[in-house]
């Protein structure tokens, strides 16, 4: 420490040593700021992060060690730097920064928070936090080989949620269920299907022939009509997949007769599909499989791609040989774990990696798309960024100079700084830029948040506003909702019992119209949003609302050969917070779009990201900046880590 | 099969993505000297050691807090980051490993040097250059980071270019790729099989017809490339009420007009390596690097009718499997058969200087064949080019110190501490009641350096003052910055893989800003 007082002025070393911070999340940027704070003299640290230690963490978590894996990454992280560092007051807890127990008063125990998140729900949570406290926030992420920092202070800067990010792509239940047209589809529905098989049952993730498909509803009486005949025919099934094995009264043997479920899956559902002509008069229709035919043919292997067995391409035999083979695994699994038990999908679980890798292709194939390997697959549907050690330490590096600086009062110094993958055309490899102002029209820093939401208030229930746009669109926690229509009269409450009975209600049904305005407060957060309704009815399909001035989502790209090797940003965000694989909250329809290189020596091994649809080339974006920053800030930051759930990339 | 997944498979699958199996194998196999472990040093060898290089070195004379070694106790700490990884060190300074056993550097893969005072630098950089052992030069000072990379030459096959076109040779099919096109017959194919054919036959298709209608030429300027687009928008299949059907294959095969039509050519930068001496002059001491070069060059001359041998990937499209496979084949079995062409210039290659033919394997040339557009070489100019007087790169200086506070002027501050320490056996400010006297001397060294370089540059006094509060101090957080940045550059020196700087760069801890520069 002597040295440093060398480069730190002593006011400002004797600061570090007093004050307190926050360090949010304890992954791949987390373990390495650690280090460089108590390095550079900080003292007393709080650390917390839910996740638990993963084997492919240790290649750059260097807190962590092969005995670690299965602990808390908060208490471990903790013990590891204590180890150097003893002098060090560090409080680890292994819990979500979104639990109520830390609440304004807790963030306002610190000088600083730094983030070190994986997930945009928890970011989004820790910026309203640290608004209401009036702490400042220092908002980091990387992704392969890029990487961003950028500081955020009450009033003076951006704060996180003033740029609008990208939706998270979502697919329609109908995409998923009846017309795939890409590899991503394939493998959710793959996913859907391991949860209806062996996990928790979702009605969201429903897997068999959507007959409510909007593209159908020109004649559903048709459809419908056709569905029932052919029921009665006895050769076409209809019913959901959950049904159907609830029908078989969950006897696993017949459940779990390997061709009886596959010849339901990959040829009943899709004749069925083909039944509903009308969605094929423009698409290609699928080819059911004829799995005994299939089976047959089992011996012959075909397989394509060189170099890893993971990143070789089976053919369809491979593939439902795979399936069988996972099917048996995971029933046996299953079956180990008891009545009741579920199985939870783990991309870094083999059998069901092989599930998923084996039905998604087996359904590519039905849709004629041409399948994929196991390695491409599992980055997309376990949503992976590559990480490494080298970005989190130069991004660690970053963020504790920028701490130095608030914590010297210049936050008019600090700047929101990208890392390159390589020098760019003007040779530089950091791209700092100076902070912008509050935007003003920002739902949740401007002094009276407002926005406009458009939507049917004869077809939203009351638990949509709560849950799609509230909680997943607006980023709240617990709302609480009353209508200003001059009686106060309260729709949702966050205690629990109150308003339940509202939930599969209409908006229309409390009042709600055209030009109507409700507050929303959610205490959490000491935050306030008033929403005004535009009643609408002719959104676009599968479309529930429509919040007014928001970038419109644009039509995702086809991946073209350029724009392959170029790196969006993060869509390591999704809604939801990421979790490990042992938590529920699987992240399933926030996806990717699909990369085509066949194998890494190729070049498209680099990073390649995505946000919402729209790829961006970074390269691009660095030609002046001022520009390269405007660009550049539409894309949410990244994230290392975890990745568990949410992202993409090769 | 599938299932059975090796631990470090699991444990290094988030760089695998990044690097490659290949990539994985090269850093297992290398094997990195670190000279001194300070907290610089120790950040870059655990952000090699995480991601699983074969085995590390660490040659370090001083002592940490009383008896123990610096070396041993890093080596050990840095030893249980990852089991996998071999550590060793040497309780030697370099100075006097370089007295008595230079050729103990040798055995390296790439040496890096830490902290290191500038003769020591110099010595070391004459050592490993005339050994081709690469050496990063890394240091942090104060607020300042800095890397200098010495490499004579360094050859990179995969470079990982951004950007790069398709090689799908339409202006100039070759054989199989012609007929496979004759097989497809969209005038007299069904609606479904019309919608499923790859953009690239189709394409190719109405090339055909352009060919027979304008002299053989391509389409050239915007204009043309239009009156292209319109003839394959005239193709899509017409209901019987004359509208056009959607055809999601024909509207990909308009968007890709633009590139798939590119003349195919070999870039000036391939075309120099072609033609330079390493290529001419093949012995047997030349690395495969260039062996390989120079039998693609016979390829392109004798084989390729004046072009690459074919890369043999194509995108992915819109297109039933069995048509995107066919064609995927027609392509993929072309750039096979090429490079088993090239592998037989290769076998001759090494016969006529009686090497043999297995010193080469078919898997690297099927890789080099692969991307063969793709070559790059780095030359880095030597310290001791950069240190004299005679051959300093003076015009890189005047014009980088335009701006007066460019990174620049941090790398003649850096030159001027080291002068210093030359004459004071220590740095600037180390201790804080010289910091005053010291300010005046290093203005000195400043100004002779300046002098005896010939530089017209003026530096302000204010970067004197801030290099000498530094007191030669190395903060954890600069270190980080460099640590990630400097393993970084070396994994690109092990791996082969992207391209690494050259020759010099700085980091400005203070704007955040950095730069790289040719000196």
């Amino acid at each position: 420490m002597v040295q440093l007082v060398g480069s730190l002025r002593k006011e400002l070393a004797d600061s570090l040593s007093a004050c307190r911070v926050l360090v949010v999340g304890a992954g791949g940027i987390g373990c390495e700021l650690l280090k460089n704070l108590v390095l550079t003299g900080f003292k007393n640290i709080e650390v917390i992060d839910l996740d638990t230690i993963d084997v492919s963490n240790l290649n750059r978590q260097f807190l962590f060690q092969k005995k670690h894996v299965g602990k808390s990454k908060a208490q471990v992280a903790k013990e590891s730097v204590l180890q150097f560092c003893p002098t060090a007051n560090i409080t680890a807890y292994h819990d979500s920064i979104m639990n109520p127990e830390y609440n304004v008063e807790f963030f306002r125990n610190f000088m600083l928070v730094m983030n070190a998140l994986d997930n945009r729900a928890a970011r989004n949570h820790v910026n309203r936090m640290c608004l209401a406290a009036d702490i400042p926030l220092i908002e980091s992420g990387t992704a392969g080989y890029l990487g961003q920092v950028t500081v955020i202070k009450k009033g003076l800067t951006e704060c996180y949620e003033c740029q609008p990010k990208p939706t998270q792509k979502t697919f329609p239940g109908c995409t998923i269920r009846n017309t795939p047209s890409e590899p991503i589809h394939c493998i959710v529905w793959a996913k859907y299907l391991f949860n209806q098989l062996f996990g928790e049952e979702d009605a969201d993730q429903e897997v068999s022939p959507d007959t409510a498909d909007p593209e159908l509803t020109w004649n559903p009486a048709d459809t419908e009509a056709r569905a029932t005949a052919s029921d009665q025919d006895g050769d076409i099934k209809r019913v959901s997949t959950k049904d159907w094995a609830r029908s078989t009264g969950y006897d696993t043997v017949k459940l779990f007769n390997k061709d009886c479920l596959s010849e339901s899956l990959f040829k009943d559902d899709i004749q069925y599909l083909l039944t509903m002509d009308k969605l094929w008069k423009k698409r290609k229709a699928p080819l059911p499989l004829d799995w005994l035919e299939i089976q047959k043919l089992g011996k012959i292997l075909e397989v394509t791609g060189t170099g890893l067995k993971d990143q070789q391409v089976l053919g369809v035999a491979g593939y439902s040989q795979l399936f069988s083979r996972s099917v048996e695994t995971l029933r046996s699994m299953l079956a180990d774990k008891g009545d009741g038990a579920e199985l939870v999908w783990d991309k870094d679980d083999p059998p069901a990696m092989d599930f998923v890798t084996a039905a998604a292709n087996l359904r590519m194939h039905i849709f004629s798309m041409n399948m994929k390997s196991r390695f491409d697959i599992k980055s997309m549907a376990g949503n992976i960024i590559p990480a490494i050690a080298t970005t989190n330490a130069v991004i660690a590096g970053l963020i504790v100079l920028e701490a130095l600086k608030i914590l010297s009062g210049d936050v008019e110094q600090c700047r929101t700084i990208f890392l390159n993958k390589q020098p760019n055309p003007r040779k530089k490899l950091l791209v700092p830029c100076a902070l912008d102002p509050p935007s003003a029209n920002c739902y949740v820093c401007a002094s009276k948040p407002e926005v406009t939401v458009k939507l049917n208030v004869h077809k939203t229930l009351v638990l949509a506003l709560q849950d799609k746009i509230l909680k997943e669109k607006f980023g709240m926690v617990a709302p609480d909702v009353q209508i200003e229509d001059g009686k106060g009269t309260i729709l949702i409450s966050s205690e629990e019992g109150e308003t339940e009975a509202n939930n599969s209600k209409f908006l229309s049904d409390f009042g709600i119209r055209h030009g109507s305005r409700l507050q929303v407060d959610d205490f959490l957060q000491d935050y306030t949003l008033l929403v005004n309704v535009i009643h609408c009815e002719d959104l676009e399909k599968d479309v529930e609302f429509e919040v007014v001035g928001d970038a419109p989502d644009k039509a995702p790209t086809p991946p073209s050969a350029q724009e392959d090797k170029n790196v969006a940003n993060g869509n390591k965000d999704s809604a939801e917070p990421s979790t490990s694989s042992k938590a529920p909250a699987e992240q399933d329809d926030v996806l990717i779009v699909d990369s085509d290189e066949e194998e890494p020596s190729s070049s498209t091994m680099d990073v390649r990201m995505e946000s919402g649809g729209h790829k961006r080339k970074l390269h691009d974006a660095e030609t002046g900046e001022a520009s390269a920053k405007r660009q550049r800030l539409d894309q949410p930051l990244a994230a290392d880590e975890e990745d568990d759930d949410i992202i993409a990339l090769d | 099969m599938a299932a059975t997944k090796t631990a470090k498979e699991q444990k290094y699958d988030r760089q695998l993505r990044l690097w490659g199996d290949h990539g994985q194998e090269e850093l297992e196999n290398a094997h990195v000297c670190l000279i001194n472990s300070t907290a610089s040093g120790t950040e870059i060898l655990k952000n090699l050691v995480l991601p699983g290089i074969g085995a590390f070195t660490i040659v370090d004379g001083h002592k940490v807090s009383g008896e123990d070694n610096r070396a041993q106790a890093a080596t050990e700490l840095l030893q249980e980051l990852n089991t996998d990884v071999s550590g060793n060190f040497v309780e030697e300074s370099p100075d006097k490993l370089l007295d008595n056993d230079p050729e103990f550097f040798h055995r390296f893969t790439l040496v890096i040097g830490v902290q290191l005072p500038e003769s020591t630098c110099l010595r070391l950089g004459s050592v490993l250059w005339n050994a081709n052992v690469p050496f990063l030069v890394c240091r942090t000072y104060g607020l300042v980071g800095y890397m200098r990379l010495v490499v004579k030459e360094h050859t990179v096959i995969e470079s990982h270019p951004d950007n790069a076109l398709e090689d799908l040779r339409l202006d100039q099919p070759f054989a199989e790729l012609k007929s496979h096109i004759q097989s497809y017959d969209l005038e007299g194919m069904g609606k479904k099989d019309h919608g499923h054919t790859p953009w690239i036959i189709i394409v190719a298709k109405y090339l055909e017809k352009w060919f027979s209608e304008h002299n053989f030429q391509l389409p050239k300027n915007y204009k043309e490339k239009e009156a292209f687009k319109q003839l394959i928008r005239q193709g899509i299949l017409k209901n019987e009420k004359g509208t056009p059907e959607v055809e999601e294959n024909f509207e990909e095969a308009i968007k890709n007009v633009n590139t798939a039509l590119n003349p195919t050519k070999i870039s000036n930068g391939v075309d120099d390596l072609f033609n330079g001496e390493q290529c001419n002059d093949i012995t047997s001491q030349t690395p495969a690097f260039w062996v390989m070069t120079r039998a693609v060059r016979e390829f392109v001359q004798n084989d390729g009718g004046g072009n690459l041998p074919v890369r043999g990937s194509i995108p992915d499209m819109i297109a039933d499997s069995e048509k995107f496979i066919n064609l995927q084949n027609v392509y993929r079995e072309k750039a096979m058969q090429d490079a088993s062409v090239v592998s037989k210039h290769v076998e001759s290659l090494l016969q006529s200087v009686g090497k043999p033919s297995e010193s080469i394997s078919e898997q690297d040339i099927k890789l080099f064949c692969k991307n063969a557009a793709f070559l790059r070489v780095v030359r880095c100019r030597s310290l001791a080019e950069e240190y004299s007087v005679e051959t300093v790169n003076k015009d890189a200086i005047t014009c980088s110190m335009d701006g007066a506070d460019g990174e620049m002027v941090l790398y003649l501050m850096l030159r001027s501490v080291d002068r210093f320490y030359q004459q004071h056996s220590r740095y600037p400010g180390v201790y804080n009641y010289q910091v005053e006297e010291d300010i005046s001397k290093l203005k000195l060294c400043v100004n002779s350096l300046l002098q005896e370089y010939g530089l017209n540059v003026s530096v302000k006094d204010d970067y004197i003052h801030e290099f000498c509060r530094y007191g030669a101090a190395e903060p954890h957080t600069v270190a980080s910055f460099l640590g990630g940045s400097a393993a970084q550059e070396a994994i690109k020196l092990i791996t082969r893989q992207f391209v690494p700087f050259n020759n010099t760069f700085v980091y400005n801890a203070m704007s955040q800003t950095t730069a790289t520069f040719q000196l």
